[in-house]
């Protein structure tokens, strides 16, 4: 199971992000401005994680402590 | 050298080129952190046609003595919006042939348009050959997907990209209902009349 830490460092190396921003309140829209990078940024995290989500499954997430969550829960 | 088209013409020309480089971004992004394999490899083939076509647009448009508009907005902008973000690779492929399709329905309407400038001819043409492709290795890879995914989840996925595509399509063939005007069947089939000629 990826505990909460090692999901944001992985988050943080996709971005290329130092992981001291990756707050949990941030908002992912603020965080990863553009649309497809957050695509491909959830996409590689699941690979990486062993993870498989659905688009239903994001429906409520909107910051990077339920994104982070959601793959801790999963993984 | 003096244009050889209208300004709703090169609009269009122009939408067509960006929603061709978005893409070829997107599809390139994928490619980069797909795994090994023949989806990968599919994969950056479509990336690497979009940016093709994007290129044949460009010269489309120069040929004819204009310069592509800058757009902001690509048509999967709208799209995504609409429908939500895929969040794995069975949803951006179910996202992929849906909007394939869409596309090749509007350049199959464009090149039936009255008038059409052989350049412009020539270039749909030449782009059709691609997009039947893409449709073809998009569907295959889905139908690979159906034992990890679920025929059904997957059907229901389409359905639900299908659903936001026709209302994006709608809205935006509505929104520039003077720039497609040409594409007169384009308009009465939004509007859900029969074209004048059948088709």
């Amino acid at each position: 199971m990826a505990d909460r830490e090692a999901v944001k460092r992985h988050m943080a190396r996709l971005i290329r992000q130092p992981v001291e921003r990756i707050d949990d309140a941030a908002r992912l829209t603020d965080l990863v401005a553009e649309s497809l990078l957050l695509v491909e940024m959830v996409i590689e995290m699941q690979e990486q994680l062993g993870v498989r989500l659905v688009q239903e499954d994001l429906k409520d997430v909107q910051t990077v402590g339920e994104l982070t969550r959601l793959f801790e829960e999963r993984s | 050298m003096a244009t050889q088209m209208g300004e709703n013409e090169l609009w269009l020309l122009s939408f067509y080129r960006t929603s061709e480089i978005g893409g070829a971004l997107f599809f390139g992004r994928l490619a980069r952190s797909m795994k090994q394999g023949a989806n990968q490899r599919d994969m950056s083939k479509h990336f690497a046609d979009e940016a093709q076509h994007a290129w044949l647009w460009t010269s489309c448009i120069e040929r004819l003595g204009a310069h592509p508009l800058k757009l902001t907005d690509a048509y999967q902008d709208q799209y995504l919006a609409a429908a939500g973000l895929p969040v794995n690779l069975m949803e951006v492929l179910a996202v992929t042939q849906i909007f394939e399709s869409r596309v090749i329905n509007q350049y199959a309407r464009h090149q039936r348009a009255s008038g059409l400038h052989p350049i412009v001819g020539e270039t749909l043409e030449r782009i059709m050959e691609d997009e039947k492709w893409h449709v073809e290795w998009v569907r295959r890879a889905l139908r690979a997907m159906e034992p990890e995914y679920g025929k059904e989840r997957i059907e229901k996925t389409i359905r639900h990209f299908r659903e936001a595509d026709e209302e994006v399509y709608r809205k935006t063939i509505l929104e520039h209902e003077e720039r497609v005007a040409h594409l007169a069947d384009v308009m009465a089939r939004t509007r859900g009349e029969e074209p004048k000629d059948g088709r």
